[in-house]
């Protein structure tokens, strides 16, 4: 009992410090361009693109999406770039070398980012709603909210393999923006996954947010949560799998980092 | 060598200007130059020896052209380096050295043909220049190969390269031997002092003394962005002539003993250099028999080895003319 | 004279070499617009896609790398050098700074026109999307235009994301709401009128209608009085682009922050 509080202060301590040190980097100024004006614009361009191809019937369609995908840039961008951050600073043999209960520290890693972009997504999912007047009355809100919750824990869990793949790539950066815009095309954000090739279906559903979009799109509509279980239930299952694969590179990355030194090439 | 002074600064003042904290913004000066006056002729190689943080920097960034002055005067061959700074820079080269300032991703050959074209050297001039350039600083094979491959002292050895595209009448090189091993740089300043004896204005900043030494017709010594000293070699070694040198190990050494030791009649610096063990302490004086007998006095209780006194060389005069140091 | 030249050529050669091996580029004029293709020629290909649509989606992916590598490339040419260690160096040579620019914006802008090249493969390989009523003299023309206006807006930024570089972070932040505004991916015409308002202040905006024009046999084809437009806007924003460069030179010289990363 007394071990599990350590390791819960562990938890706490590190999660408040990654959550300062994530933003000492931003000034306000950079904090509003890449957190409010970078999310705003991102919803206003789908949603005018899927508007004028498909509608004004439509805009709830793309708003919702984007807003969700929203959240997928603070956990999967997040997570990688928190990594790509202690790699460049150095900090990273530091953290190797120390006892410091490694699954305690990977999600440490994961838990800022992961209400970085509930707070992302609800900030982006307010502003579509009052520009293009949607209408969420039918909306079951406190189930929508848990999708919301849902899609970013499993985004983090994406982001925490490629952040691990960040411990001996130089540039995991990249790997995260190409992700970040490859899951705009493929998971059902801006069109049904069913009008992709199959084999991109199937990348699709090994994804995380796939499953959460299209639950929190019955959640709009007014679904309950019998409708989605089954939906968060995949969803849930898939963000595991990738955060456990990411804990797992972690550990066999580190002892071949250590072997070979490579944590400190740059 | 000619009389007319190539490089001439006339109470050169540099004040940098910044803003610190975050919600109330105070700014805060920070003066790096005070009042520099200096004059160095035609054909001289003359070194501007001092620490980190002296000035030295802002001095040769002020010739260059790069750095405008706060007040005062800055003239090369007889321009301003203020507003004559297009002329200027097609007559001058630099070289601040490091491992920042080049395309590491591309050749060496590269960097060369395109700083030549930035130096607007015509074409069939610049193809010579170069091939001459890479066979005199050793890198001739190796111009084709990517910077990044580069050693540090080949990364050096371009970089000087760079500054002679232009074949300049004047040649600024800030530190250019940091972070060499000795035999890079000890190549290095052979080559500087060829390019002197070749009829070339050298300014070279430094903070080795052997090096200025070695190689400088004459030095000045910059202190918190003043001159606290100019002249040959010879005539700053004469100026600690009365001055003489007591050396000597104490382990423990608690700090108002040195305190004491200061105090001592005649005593100009005393400077500490922690080692393993024990301490080295450096005291300048100008009488060392009358210090050394007070030694057991002063510092009763501690434990002193290797007592010896000595003449001062070189570094002695820079290290007193910079004022107290405990490393 | 001969010598600015023959340094505007070598800083493009230079420019030209370094985006070759450079990974990042790529992202810029090939990955990035292809994904925005691709996004686009699903959503705009749907059911009841028009050929007027389809267009959006052939061009758009271009359009959007275009503007990409103009801004991001071009646009932090000065940046770029002291990343790199270099903007001393450069700073203190007899060519002026504009001029190393010059070649080096240049050079962005060849590897942005790229990018119709991959987009425009994707939408007709992919999707079987093409030009049906395409004009060939228009479109050159529009397309030569927007080339302009790209590159005095680079011009122009540069100097501006030296001095200030919460610029480039708001710019940047706002990368999708340029698009938007230009119409890169669907017309202008259906944005609220106080957004065309603004959209009309933009020397691209011009140029891209005209260039969709170009591709399309309804609407208006008033050529003349867009290509005007652009010329006009953009030759504007070179008379600020002056007064910037001006400015870093001075403020470079005075602060002595050219090494500064």
């Amino acid at each position: 009992m007394r071990r599990l509080a350590a390791e819960a202060r562990v938890f706490a301590r590190s999660t408040w410090l990654q959550y300062v040190a994530l933003f000492q980097w931003a000034t306000v100024r950079g904090y509003f361009a890449y957190k409010v004006l970078l999310p705003i614009t991102q919803i206003l361009f789908f949603v005018e693109l899927g508007v004028y191809a498909t509608g004004r019937q439509n805009a709830l369609y793309f708003a919702l999406g984007n807003a969700l995908q929203l959240t997928a840039n603070a956990g999967i961008f997040g997570v990688i770039a928190t990594v790509a951050n202690e790699r460049q600073f150095g900090t990273l043999p530091l953290l190797l070398a120390s006892p410091a209960n490694r699954l305690v520290t990977f999600l440490s890693r994961a838990a800022v980012n992961v209400m970085d972009g509930i707070v992302t997504v609800v900030v982006g999912l307010g502003i579509a709603i009052v520009l293009f007047g949607l209408d969420l009355h039918h909306a079951n809100l406190a189930l929508l909210g848990v999708c919301v919750v849902v899609i970013s824990v499993t985004t983090a869990g994406l982001g925490l393999m490629f952040g691990s793949i960040g411990l001996v790539m130089r540039d995991a950066i990249i790997i995260a923006n190409v992700i970040y815009y490859v899951m705009l095309i493929i998971c059902g954000i801006n069109f049904p996954v069913s009008r992709l090739p199959v084999v991109l279906q199937i990348v699709s559903y090994s994804l995380p947010l796939t499953r959460g979009v299209e639950a929190a799109r019955q959640a709009a509509a007014g679904a309950s949560l019998g409708h989605v279980s089954g939906l968060l239930a995949g969803e849930v299952l898939v963000g595991v799998l990738w955060a456990l694969g990411g804990y797992l590179v972690f550990r066999a990355l580190e002892g071949w980092a250590r072997h070979g030194g490579l944590q400190e090439a740059y | 060598m000619t009389s007319r002074a190539a490089i001439e600064a006339r109470g050169l003042r540099k004040t940098y200007a910044s803003n610190r904290g975050v919600f109330r913004r105070e700014k805060v000066e920070r003066a790096a130059l005070r009042g520099v006056d200096l004059s160095i002729a035609g054909g001289e190689l003359f070194g501007l020896l001092g620490p980190n943080g002296a000035g030295k920097t802002t001095m040769v960034k002020i010739f260059t052209t790069l750095l405008l002055p706060s007040s005062g005067t800055a003239t090369v061959l007889g321009l301003d380096a203020v507003k004559d700074q297009w002329t200027l820079r097609r007559r001058i080269g630099f070289v601040f050295g490091g491992e920042r300032g080049l395309y590491w991703r591309l050749s060496g050959l590269d960097n060369l043909r395109y700083f030549a074209d930035l130096y607007r050297v015509p074409p069939d001039v610049a193809e010579r220049r170069i091939k001459e350039l890479l066979e005199r600083l050793g890198l001739a094979g190796r111009e084709r190969d990517r910077v990044e491959l580069y050693s540090r002292g080949m990364k050096q050895r371009l970089h000087l390269a760079r500054g002679l595209l232009n074949d300049p009448e004047v040649l600024f090189l800030d530190e250019p031997t940091i972070g060499l091993d000795p035999v890079g740089a000890r190549e290095l300043r052979v080559i500087v002092r060829e390019l002197a004896d070749a009829g070339k204005t050298i300014f070279l900043t430094t903070h080795y003394m052997f090096e200025a030494d070695a190689i400088c017709d004459r030095i000045a010594v910059i202190k918190s962005g003043e001159i606290v000293a100019e002249g040959t070699p010879s005539s700053i070694k004469k100026a600690v002539r009365d001055q003489g040198v007591v050396e000597f190990e104490a382990v423990g050494l608690p700090p108002d003993r040195l305190a004491g030791l200061r105090g001592l009649p005649g005593v100009s610096s005393v400077s500490v250099n922690e080692r393993e063990l024990a301490q080295l302490v450096t005291v300048q004086c100008t009488r060392p028999a009358d210090v050394m007998t007070q030694l057991g006095v002063i510092l009763d209780g501690v434990r002193l080895e290797k007592v010896s006194s000595r003449e001062p060389t070189l570094e002695d005069a820079y290290v007193q003319l910079i004022g107290d140091e405990s490393s | 004279m001969r010598s600015l030249a023959r340094a505007a050529l070598g800083s493009f050669r230079l420019a030209v070499r370094l985006r070759v091996v450079s990974p990042w580029s790529y992202l810029n004029w090939l990955v990035f617009p292809l994904l925005f293709a691709a996004v686009g020629l699903y959503v705009l290909g749907g059911r009841g896609a028009t050929s007027s649509h389809l267009v959006y989606g052939v061009l758009g992916g271009g359009l959007i790398g275009y503007w990409s590598v103009a801004y991001i490339d071009a646009g932090n040419g000065i940046q770029d050098e002291r990343w790199n260690g270099t903007l001393e160096q450069i700073f203190a040579t007899p060519t002026p700074l504009v001029v190393i620019l010059l070649g080096k914006v240049l050079a962005g802008l060849a590897f942005g026109l790229l990018s119709f090249l991959p987009t425009a493969a994707l939408a007709y390989f992919g999707f079987h999307a093409v030009l049906p009523d395409l004009d060939p003299w228009p479109f050159v023309i529009s397309l030569a235009v927007l080339t302009f206006s790209f590159f005095c807006i680079a011009i122009t930024l540069a100097p501006l994301f030296a001095l200030w570089r919460w610029a480039f972070s708001m710019l940047n932040g706002f990368e999708l709401g340029v698009y938007v505004l230009c119409g890169f991916m669907f017309p202008v015409a259906v944005l609220a009128s106080w957004a065309q308002g603004v959209a009309g202040a933009l020397a691209p905006t011009w140029a891209v209608r005209a260039l969709y024009a170009s591709t399309l046999s309804g609407g208006p084809h008033d050529y003349a009085l867009w290509w005007g437009a652009v010329a006009g806007l953009s030759l504007a924003y070179l008379v600020g682009a002056y007064f910037l460069y001006a400015l870093v030179e001075r403020e470079a010289r005075v602060s002595g922050e050219l090494a500064l990363a």
